[in-house]
């Protein structure tokens, strides 16, 4: 398929989840502080922290007000500046879907569509005043529509191979930081058990895993099974290793035998890296297994979730320059996907 | 037989109370003494049976499903990359069989004699040597491209898509306004709005009007039939210039219908003469580009070299044979204003026929005699610059001020080859909802049919796109200042019906 199309379905893929991540990690914050005896600013600063969003929200509103929760959620969902805003995500993955038009369904433009339109009603922002949890299911939902819609209308090829790893790696992203929330919400204090309890069960229920987990651990709820749920269970969509595999996959069956094409000499990344994507998933998740079998005490998983969020930012890059093919002209102009395609990490 | 559809006294108020036709122009639906024409009887007897408050909740769902469906052009003069619907008015046009198999020969039989035009001009120019049309004329056109003289067209048919403008005077009779035979666009909101039509008011269709949707399947046919390569190894792309061009829904929309790529000036390069396509895969071949981007941005190396946009050395291989663009470089001086005129006698010279299609009598300034009629008459024409589009660069001379027609007056004796004049043409009418008034009111109208041919002869998509001027008394259709558009019936020609069953004009 067409590189800068390509380009185009995987960040469709990423902004997609982002934006139901986000509505998620809102709602379940929001519950969390009703659920556990903690100061609120405790709980919306490390929500900041993690979307990799402090140093530009402290610029432009002042540190105190990182614990704000009214600031917080209209800065995580309004504010068009901040690059993961569910505002700036939905219509980045709009912008996105507008130029693939032609290769989505029309089901699936119409639904990211609708909820650009909507996001941009006089009523949603009375909506989102009046009744904030409805405005929030409204957003996850229909962005799990969309990506329900692409499964089950698109041909299942290269396209949705594209879209769907775009989706796989963004979550990996939002995974990894939803469990590095816990690691800033008690650094602030050390808690009580029944306090971590409520922050654990908030953790799950921003990854849509509180049910699904208790099936596999019948309500025995610690650090140690919650952690090791969201980072190693390879049944459940959401856990890091499920979507590392599922990346894997994805890049296999793209590039089968690992025969990625030579990556462009980009003149704006100087590194140009040997090893191809698809091997170096490979390599992330057996490191990710070898972890797995050791995991034994969340002491030092931040140091693990960092080293995965940052190579799955490497193999991101690297998948971009893959993209573009190889070439046998001077012509390139890969620096305007870049721009339209912004990372958040 | 329609007669007994229509309902004289309706029990409830109807959107088609108090309509009457604009004294002076065509009617398309209604007669001059308030009753349907015979072949619309169907589709006004659908609305006669409407309140206004149904069909305003019509129009409104009509709206809103373009909206959602994003079916829209972006106006360039808002920064902010605003997207507007092209607004649709339900009440169809509808038009006889009959008469529509007339405009058809006449379409194909103008397109025949372009396109041996084109082929003649950048090639032997016998049609110059021959003195039936002006040299100076052609040759001095901003529009004839002559370093292409020469160059053969890969596909051998250079108008392959054509849309051509016209408009119904107040005989009823149709006739050609403009030609479009480089990118003519409108086509996707033909399709649309038959689409939304059967969304919104299942019960106005029937059989006995002709389909569209069969336009995107032609037109791929069409694509492969001019390929270079066989049909079944060619590879055909969409060029567009990307999503802040207004018609990008339509180029997205075509490339969806069609299954082909729609690809972006980068995603090309040439290398030995030949076109590829950037792809996840490495590059492959490309033999066919409908192209949307106007000749300039093409090929930077032979067009424009100060541009950054195009495709390098396209032209190279478009001279090898190896590429087939459609529509071809250098069509602009078919469609030239200043070359209109000479259309029917381009007709008389290849095709030694008469022209089956009527077209607007046009005096060009460039000529001694017709530049002195037109300047004593500002008050009466409608001047039009030769390379303007779109409404623009125009005088209404009879709703001009007299500083409008002494600017008009320097202009044109500064430059006569710029300027070309028709006498005003009573365009016909549409019964068109007004929203401010709830009713219908007669606007006026034109038609941009659509026309694909193929080195084994033309296809006419039945209808084609009918702009409406939404604004009372305006005769300006343009979607960029305040058109619309409607659904065009083409009414299923009864087989033994008389070829000349002409309506009498009122």
């Amino acid at each position: 398929m067409i590189s800068r199309v390509a380009d185009h379905c995987f960040w469709f893929g990423r902004y997609l989840d982002r934006a139901e991540s986000t509505a998620r990690l809102l709602q379940a914050t929001r519950a969390l502080v009703f659920d556990a005896d903690i100061p609120v600013t405790q709980c919306w600063q490390p929500l900041v922290i993690v979307s990799g969003e402090l140093p530009s929200f402290v610029k432009r509103y002042g540190m105190e007000t990182a614990g704000d929760g009214e600031a917080v959620q209209r800065y995580m969902t309004w504010e068009l500046e901040n690059y993961v805003s569910i505002h700036s995500s939905v219509r980045a993955a709009r912008d996105c879907a507008r130029q693939i038009r032609d290769v989505i369904s029309l089901e699936c433009w119409e639904e990211i569509n609708e909820l650009f339109l909507w996001l941009e009603l006089e009523s949603t922002k009375q909506l989102y005043q009046r009744n904030r949890e409805e405005f929030f299911r409204h957003v996850r939902r229909s962005t799990q529509l969309c990506l329900g819609i692409v499964r089950g209308t698109m041909l299942h090829e290269e396209p949705m191979r594209f879209l769907w790893l775009g989706t796989m790696i963004e979550r990996v992203g939002q995974t990894a930081r939803i469990l590095d929330m816990h690691h800033h919400t008690m650094a602030i204090e050390a808690a009580h058990d029944v306090v971590q309890v409520a922050v654990w069960l908030s953790l799950l229920r921003a990854c849509s895993g509180a049910e699904v987990f208790m099936k596999k651990n019948q309500g025995r709820v610690t650090a140690q099974s919650v952690a090791q749920f969201l980072l190693f269970e390879p049944a459940f969509p959401r856990s890091l290793r499920y979507c590392l595999r599922a990346a894997r996959s994805i890049l296999s069956e793209i590039w089968p035998n690992t025969a990625a094409p030579e990556p462009v000499a980009h003149p704006m990344r100087s590194s140009v890296v040997e090893r191809r994507s698809p091997q170096r998933t490979e390599e992330l998740c057996d490191w990710l297994d070898e972890r797995a079998k050791t995991f034994a005490t969340v002491n030092g998983i931040h140091e693990l979730l960092t080293t995965v969020v940052d190579e799955t930012g490497a193999i991101c890059t690297q998948i971009s320059a893959e993209v573009q093919g190889p070439t046998r002209t001077k012509a390139t102009s890969p620096g305007q996907t870049q721009s339209q395609s912004q990372s958040s990490t | 037989m329609f007669t007994t559809c229509f309902v004289p006294h309706a029990v409830h108020p109807t959107p088609f109370d108090d309509y009457r036709p604009l004294a002076g122009a065509f009617d398309e639906m209604v007669q001059g003494n308030g009753e349907p024409r015979p072949h619309a009887g169907r589709a006004y007897s659908v609305f006669a049976q409407l309140t206004p408050e149904e069909l305003m909740r019509c129009q409104q769902l009509a709206e809103l499903s373009l909206f959602n469906q994003g079916v829209t052009f972006s106006v360039y003069s808002d920064s902010r990359g605003t997207e507007k619907i092209f607004p649709v008015c339900l009440v169809p046009r509808v038009i006889e069989g009959a008469e529509w198999n007339r405009v058809e020969r006449g379409l194909m039989q103008r397109i025949a004699a372009l396109n041996l035009f084109l082929d003649d001009i950048y090639g032997p120019q016998k049609i110059l040597a021959d003195n039936a049309v002006p040299a100076d004329l052609i040759l001095g056109a901003k529009t004839y491209v002559p370093r292409l003289r020469g160059i053969k067209a890969p596909g051998g048919v250079r108008i392959a898509i054509a849309g051509i403008d016209l408009i119904r005077d107040n005989a009823g009779t149709f006739r050609v306004l403009e030609d479009n035979v480089r990118t003519p666009s409108g086509v996707s909101y033909v399709l649309e709005n038959r689409r939304v039509t059967k969304r919104v008011l299942p019960q106005a269709m029937d059989q006995s009007v002709r389909p569209v949707e069969q336009y995107p399947i032609e037109l791929a046919a069409t694509l492969r039939a001019l390929s270079p390569v066989g049909p079944s190894e060619t590879r055909a792309v969409l060029l567009t210039p990307g999503p802040f061009n207004s018609a990008y829904f339509e180029h997205t929309f075509l490339a969806r219908h069609m299954g082909i790529e729609l690809v972006e000036a980068s995603d090309l390069f040439v290398e030995g003469e030949k076109v590829y396509v950037r792809t996840t895969h490495g590059p492959m071949r490309v033999h066919v580009i409908y192209r949307r981007i106007d000749d300039d941005y093409l090929d930077p190396s032979f067009f424009r070299p100060d541009s950054l946009l195009g495709v390098p050395d396209l032209m190279e291989a478009y001279a090898a044979g190896n590429v087939t663009l459609i529509n071809a470089p250098g069509n602009g001086c078919a469609d030239d204003k200043a070359v209109y005129p000479f259309v029917p006698d381009m007709i008389q010279y290849y095709l030694g026929e008469e022209p089956l299609l009527a077209q607007v009598d046009t005096y060009v300034c460039a000529r001694d005699e017709d530049r002195a009629y037109v300047l004593e008459h500002l008050g009466e024409l409608v001047v039009k610059a030769v390379d303007e589009a779109g409404g623009y660069g125009m005088l209404m001379g009879p709703q001009s001020t007299r500083a409008q027609r002494e600017e008009f007056r320097t202009r044109i004796l500064a430059e006569p080859r710029k300027y070309i004049a028709q006498h005003r043409i009573e365009l016909s009418t549409c019964p068109t909802w007004d929203p401010a008034k709830q009713k219908l009111g007669p606007r006026r109208v034109d038609l941009r049919p659509f026309v694909l041919t193929r080195p084994d002869g033309s296809w006419v998509l039945p209808g084609g796109l009918t702009r409406v001027a939404l604004v009372e008394g305006s005769y300006v259709v343009n979607s960029s200042q305040g058109g619309g558009s409607k659904d065009t019936w083409v009414r299923r020609a009864e087989p033994d019906a008389p070829a000349s069953s002409k309506e009498t004009p009122e």
